[in-house]
């Protein structure tokens, strides 16, 4: 593993519905690069946002950006993209599902404990 | 009789660690979602009480924030004590910089205000840059909600709970994950010597045993 893997992540990036992002946001985490990019490193994720703007965003987040050091996004949005999340397997940036408002957090679509049935029922 | 690596010893002992990466991980999610609770809870809150129409959420975000909090990553074992077997994996951590990064973002708007403007400066103009009115951006995220007086409470308290699961919680989840991931590839990688190993034990006795089936031949031949 190389420094130059993650040495520039430097920010956490969060793909959530408007509380969740808000709640994050309110801890400082929020960046918007300078323009004329102007790339945010989060998303509310709401009724009307499609699938392939929430796959679109973990892409980004993912594999363009290389400022990203961890990525927050919410159970209920990852389960929309589930194909997506369940197959990164890449180290940097991390990304960690947390619980929103209306969505408790359920131990059984957790990623790391489903590696870990995987590791004990080998 | 020091334990190879792929002695069943080592992979006990490599599960062991695993069990209890699993059991701090369970831990840290119990708090995360306590303090997620509490932020939704503190934002109804406050949207509750607001006055009518106001919601806080992302109409009020300011489209020129700059992120108070970053994440550090470096490498170790992820206890601060020097190890020789268990393997390196990713340690995160997030530092507030409020004012590092304040003095940089200051730093930045100086450089780009100086690029926008016209180069030919007067010589006065140079000597005193200090008379420039500057626009500070503020850090603190509550400003973006109605400035420091007239911000709600319970937002405030929301803050504080998110800057917690932002500053403890969160890079220790992301920590124990890559930990349990390092243990993964190690646990593999032992049963997988270990398959080799006696599937090699098994194929020599079978050998053996054809060496001692032709052996026993032979003496009945004779």
């Amino acid at each position: 593993m190389s420094t130059q893997e993650y040495k520039d992540r430097q920010f956490l990036a969060v793909i959530g519905d408007e509380d969740s992002v808000t709640g994050l946001l309110l801890a400082g985490i929020g960046h918007v690069t300078a323009a004329p990019d102007s790339q945010k490193n989060f998303l509310v994720v709401d009724n009307k946002t499609d699938n392939a703007a929430i796959e679109a965003a973990f892409e980004r987040f993912t594999n363009e950006r290389k400022d990203i050091g961890i990525i927050l996004i919410n159970q209920h949005i990852a389960d929309r993209i589930r194909h997506v999340v369940d197959s990164y397997v890449k180290a940097f940036p991390t990304v960690l599902e947390i619980p929103s408002k209306d969505h408790p957090y359920d131990p059984e679509k957790d990623s790391v404990l489903r590696r870990v049935r995987r590791l004990f029922g080998e | 009789m020091a334990p190879t690596d792929d002695s069943p010893s080592t992979i006990d002992s490599l599960l062991e660690r695993y069990l209890s990466l699993l059991d701090e991980y369970t831990k840290l999610r119990t708090a995360l979602n306590a303090l997620q609770s509490g932020i939704y809870h503190d934002i109804a809150r406050a949207n509750f009480a607001a006055e009518r129409g106001i919601r806080f959420g992302q109409d009020y975000y300011d489209a020129r924030m700059h992120a108070s909090r970053k994440v550090e990553i470096r490498l170790g074992d992820g206890s601060g004590e020097p190890s020789h077997q268990q393997q390196q994996h990713p340690v995160f951590a997030v530092i507030s910089c409020v004012d590092k990064c304040r003095a940089s973002e200051a730093g930045e708007t100086e450089a780009e205000t100086e690029g926008e403007q016209n180069p030919a400066h007067s010589d006065a103009d140079q000597q005193h840059p200090s008379d420039k009115p500057k626009q500070k951006p503020s850090s603190d995220p509550l400003r973006w909600f109605g400035g420091a007086l007239s911000t709600p409470m319970p937002l405030r308290q929301a803050q504080s709970q998110a800057v917690q699961a932002v500053e403890d919680i969160i890079p220790r989840l992301a920590t124990v994950n890559a930990a349990m991931a390092a243990v993964e590839v190690e646990v593999r990688r032992a049963r997988k010597k270990r398959a080799k190993a006696e599937a090699a034990v098994a194929a020599k006795v079978q050998q053996e045993g054809v060496q001692d089936g032709h052996g026993k031949g032979a003496v009945a031949v004779l």
